[in-house]
């Protein structure tokens, strides 16, 4: 599945009724879907959120793997930005001294089997593979 | 989907998916809320971390006041969210019963 998606917050309700679809044709494992979900959301929204120098749409690639789901996001004419370092996030911190920010890549990191970022000719492409749901 | 209103034991209920797309509604909601709030997660399927941005925020706000967000009829794929970010530690939490 290759698909274009305009970069607004609206666009995650086809998002997620994409990855529905593509669920039930390629009879994925229904436990992985709410991992899936939570890692392209939270991967899209930063790009949406910190690639604003770029009008140019976001492609979703899903392709099944051995026991599971690969998906790609693929963000044009973009600087170089990879989620996939390490973030350094507290979450025994108090609630005085908690934010939200970073959270989003931090819970990626945690879904994921693998993840692999790719940056070339302003293009960067986030991986990642799904073979074990974890929430 | 999402939808946020009290229901008739006066706490507030969300339905359906908690998304970015759709926190800037829950913190319109939950702005207006003081005093202790229940907030009932029957029927919420899902929250990325724009919800639990959500969720934290107004948590401090009504913690300065002594009270705060108590969260009940928690689903279990949600619970794992507040597990991975640290949130059961901060939140008074009840699970759903099946």
């Amino acid at each position: 599945m290759k698909k274009f998606f305009a970069r607004s917050f609206d666009q995650i309700a086809l998002i997620v009724d994409a990855t529905d679809h593509f669920f039930k044709l390629q009879n994925i494992d229904p436990s992985l879907r709410t991992s899936v979900d939570l890692c392209i959301e939270e991967l899209f929204v930063n790009m949406v959120n910190y690639n604003t120098e770029t009008q140019r749409e976001i492609l979703l690639e899903m392709e099944p793997v051995n026991g599971g789901i690969e998906v790609s996001l693929t963000d044009y004419d973009v600087e170089r930005f990879d989620p996939t370092t390490p973030r350094d996030i507290n979450i025994d911190a108090p609630l005085a001294e908690r934010s939200p920010g970073g959270l989003g890549v931090y819970l990626v990191l945690k879904m994921v089997d693998s993840i692999h970022y790719e940056y070339h000719d302003r293009q960067s492409k986030i991986t990642f593979q799904i073979k074990r749901g974890k929430i | 989907m999402f939808s946020i209103d009290f229901n008739d034991q006066g706490q507030v209920a969300m339905t359906g998916r908690l998304d970015a797309a759709q926190a800037a509604t829950a913190q319109a909601f939950l702005d207006q809320v003081s005093g202790e709030c229940i907030l009932n997660l029957a029927e919420l399927e899902y929250m990325s971390s724009a919800g639990l941005g959500v969720l934290l925020k107004t948590h401090k706000r009504l913690m300065s006041g002594s009270s705060g967000l108590k969260l009940v009829n928690v689903n279990s794929h949600i619970n794992d969210i507040f597990r991975y970010s640290g949130f059961d530690k901060l939140f008074d939490i009840s699970l759903l019963q099946k």
